[in-house]
């Protein structure tokens, strides 16, 4: 296991290395001169100088092939990529070109926001998905099968952005239960434990300030739990079709066991290791679907904010907000992964 | 021998059925599902809608104004207000969204075909030939070129570095020679040691009359492609790379990669679609791998290599017709993200540039018009992504089902 555990840490550098060299080149990408995008059209070739300068931008992307020429091995390495290689691995992911405060800073505040709305719509679509997915099998091409499995399908050809629009259209302007945005009312507070709004007030017993949290998180989090829910759904049930075929379960109903403790204690237990990846794959899907769903519900996460760099231009935004993204989506696929291989021990020693 | 064919029997015999093809087999399947006929009702429509409206229904968004008509709720009649139709109400320029509607499918299905025509095609290929290859062993003109394109990758550093383009040829020779030269002293370490000295002597020497200290980067180039090219990369080797690469673009999470390619590109239809063609690119290379993987190893396979058939020819000929039943699938579905995925460019403000229609951009510029109570801009074009996506996921579901033959007794 412990040899599994090593290679799989190490097949993950070569990754980690292009997700950073993709986000690099990004900079790159942008038409015209990262100078002029922060400072703008009209300023002076003296201040783009002064900044090129000062964000190294007058380096050569790679390496200096000049430098080397001349016999410095130091201006060699001097380069953009490397440089900001080495800014990463001290966390400087930059400042922010409009508002001058460090990227990571305003990243940590806004994390948590993200974090708990991606968790509740976790906890939501497997709550809902698992459950559907084993009626289904369980009563394959019944009613409640089909009803289940086109629903499911629904949820998983939802635009989100529509989803939330309507339920804000149904439920904020047509009903008005729910309020349409923020993550709490003005005027209520919560104390912050672990900046989980909806945690930290269960902790310190605000159970007005819980129900405030809940009213605002429950809309955005439905929106994006949909797809997820469908697809867990799905996976669920074919999953158990592809176990209930199996002689064991033959053998255990032949033994006489209750069909409960057959679809329980057998079936599920063996259906869970694909759903339990398509779980994992599931996070990306959240992660992505965020910048979305936070955009409709004014929902102040990594999303949004993302979202609002990419129209303002904020480059060092976005791509901090991508990085931070696409190394959440890598860390939780290795969990899976190795989740995966203790639940079975096949793959270990493969 | 007589031809056997069922007309000859008198009795209905169960044991000798008419002949059906595979896909004619799969087509009845297909059409007696309930679920699949109603996608492909669904696609048709949508599909032919398009088309038709975009050939002979003329549209010109830039000159679609009329404020008078400003956010005007659907009506089927003709009041003495309104003395026109809008089945769908109108957006806040007075355009009539039905028929902005019925246009903006051509722009959502022409971006997800566009796209997922990419991702297959660039998948299918790295796709087959990694799985073709990990278990075939290469022939000696495959492995020149394999070795030759590595050699050319390695060169471009290098000839970068010394700004010489000779180089590139060097460091290309040098994998052709060892391409070609296999089996000499093959296993034997005096192998590596004189391919690695003759790269090294080969960048090297060039590259002087650029300087010592670039020299010396060459030469130390040299060094290592001579040595890793002396030993034998097989098909194994390049498939490792190329899944490798594809894991990395894997680890961006769905759209995330093409909202941020785009974001950096700048909107456009064009750049939306290529972005997110690349994001798709490998689903299908690692579908089209794994499903060459399962038969590569079948006997016809081996027939046909024992016979002396070329390896493009098999790949093409035997193994292709072969896996086409999983991507067919996979790229019916894929059709469905790749129009979601669109719609979300263009809601965000990142796919057709205004006033173009297109759904996204439809409901990205008429959502802030949710609250003073004009529902209909916001809901009919939504209502075209999630039944086109339906649509194409029911189909998709459908030929699954037809096209397992799993579920063939």
């Amino acid at each position: 296991m412990t040899r599994y555990i090593i290679r799989r840490l190490i097949s993950v550098i070569p990754t980690l290395i292009g997700v950073t060299f993709v986000i690099f080149m990004f900079q790159r990408l942008i038409p015209g001169d990262p100078a002029i995008a922060m400072l703008g059209e009209h300023a002076t070739e003296e201040s783009i100088e002064r900044i090129r300068e000062q964000f190294g931008l007058n380096r050569p992307i790679f390496l200096d092939r000049e430098a080397l020429a001349e016999g410095n091995l130091a201006g060699f390495f001097d380069s953009q990529y490397i440089n900001y290689m080495t800014r990463l691995s001290r966390l400087d992911l930059g400042d922010s070109i409009h508002r001058r405060i460090p990227v990571l800073e305003t990243l940590a505040l806004r994390f948590p926001a993200t974090v708990e709305l991606s968790l509740l719509s976790m906890f939501l679509a497997v709550a809902i998905g698992v459950p559907v997915g084993i009626i289904s099998a369980s009563r394959r091409n019944s009613v409640i099968d089909s009803v289940s499995m086109v629903g499911s399908l629904i949820g998983v050809s939802m635009p989100i952005f529509w989803l939330g629009l309507m339920e804000i259209m149904l439920f904020a302007v047509i009903l008005q239960w729910l309020p349409a945005g923020a993550r709490l009312s003005t005027g209520v507070e919560i104390r912050t434990v672990t900046s989980l709004y909806l945690v930290d007030s269960l902790l310190t017993g605000n159970w007005a300030g819980f129900v405030d949290a809940f009213s605002h998180i429950i809309m955005p989090a439905v929106a994006l739990a949909t797809i997820p829910m469908g697809i867990i759904a799905r996976m669920t049930r074919s999953s158990m079709l592809d176990v209930l075929q199996e002689d064991y379960i033959r053998t255990a109903r032949a033994k006489g066991l209750g069909s409960r403790q057959v679809l329980f204690r057998h079936a599920l237990k063996n259906a869970a290791l694909p759903v339990v990846t398509i779980i994992g794959l599931q996070a990306g899907t959240l992660l992505a679907g965020a910048v979305l769903t936070e955009t409709i519900f004014s929902w102040p996460g990594i999303g949004r904010w993302v979202y609002d760099a990419i129209l303002g231009r904020d480059y060092p935004i976005v791509q901090g907000g991508t990085l931070l993204i696409a190394l959440i989506f890598v860390g939780v696929n290795l969990m899976v992964d190795l989740l995966y291989a203790l639940l079975d021990p096949r793959i270990r020693y493969k | 021998m007589t031809k056997i064919t069922p007309e000859e029997f008198k009795v209905t015999d169960f044991a000798v059925r008419e002949h059906r093809s595979l896909w004619s087999d799969a087509w009845r399947r297909l059409i007696s599902t309930n679920t699949a006929r109603l996608g492909m009702f669904i696609v048709v429509l949508f599909v032919s809608s398009a088309t038709f409206s975009h050939f002979f229904w003329e549209y010109e968004p830039k000159k679609d104004l009329d404020y008078s008509l400003k956010l005007n709720p659907p009506n089927l009649v003709v009041t003495e207000e309104i003395t026109s139709i809008h089945p769908f109400g109108t957006d806040k320029l007075g355009r009539d969204i039905f028929r902005r509607v019925v246009h903006g499918g051509w722009n959502s299905l022409r971006v997800g075909i566009v796209a997922v025509g990419i991702s297959l095609f660039f998948g299918g290929i790295i796709g087959l030939l990694t799985g073709f290859y990990e278990t075939v062993t290469m022939t000696t003109v495959e492995r020149m070129v394999l070795y030759g394109i590595t050699g050319l990758l390695l060169g471009m550093l290098s000839a970068w570095i010394a700004s010489q383009l000779i180089q590139l040829f060097v460091f290309t020779g040098l994998g052709i020679a060892t391409g070609y030269f296999e089996r000499l002293w093959a296993g034997k370490y005096y192998r590596t040691i004189f391919f690695g000295v003759l790269g090294a002597l080969l960048s090297a020497l060039p590259a002087l009359f650029a300087g010592l200290p670039i020299a010396l980067v060459c030469g130390a180039l040299g060094l290592l492609s001579g040595v890793l090219m002396s030993l034998t990369l097989d098909g194994r080797f390049f498939s490792n790379v190329m899944m490798r690469l594809m894991d990395m673009v894997l680890s961006f999470p769905g759209y995330l990669l093409a909202i941020a390619i785009v974001a950096f590109l700048g909107p456009g239809l064009g750049k939306g679609m290529i972005a997110i063609g690349v994001v798709g690119i490998p689903v299908y290379a690692r579908l089209t791998r794994s499903a060459v993987l399962s038969v590569v190893h079948k006997e016809y396979i081996l027939a046909a290599q024992s016979v002396g058939e070329s390896h493009s020819r098999i790949i093409l000929r035997h193994i292709t017709p072969n896996i086409l039943s999983p991507i067919i699938v996979q790229t019916t579905m894929g059709l469905a993200n790749a129009i979601l995925s669109a719609a979300a460019l263009g809601f965000l403000g990142l796919g057709a540039i205004p006033p173009e229609p297109e759904w996204g951009a439809m409901l990205g510029d008429s959502y802030r018009y949710l609250t003073s109570g004009a529902w209909w801009a916001v809901l009919f074009p939504g209502v075209a992504i999630m039944l086109s996506v339906l649509g194409f996921n029911l189909l998709g579901d459908g030929l699954r089902d037809a096209l397992d033959p799993k579920l063939r007794v």
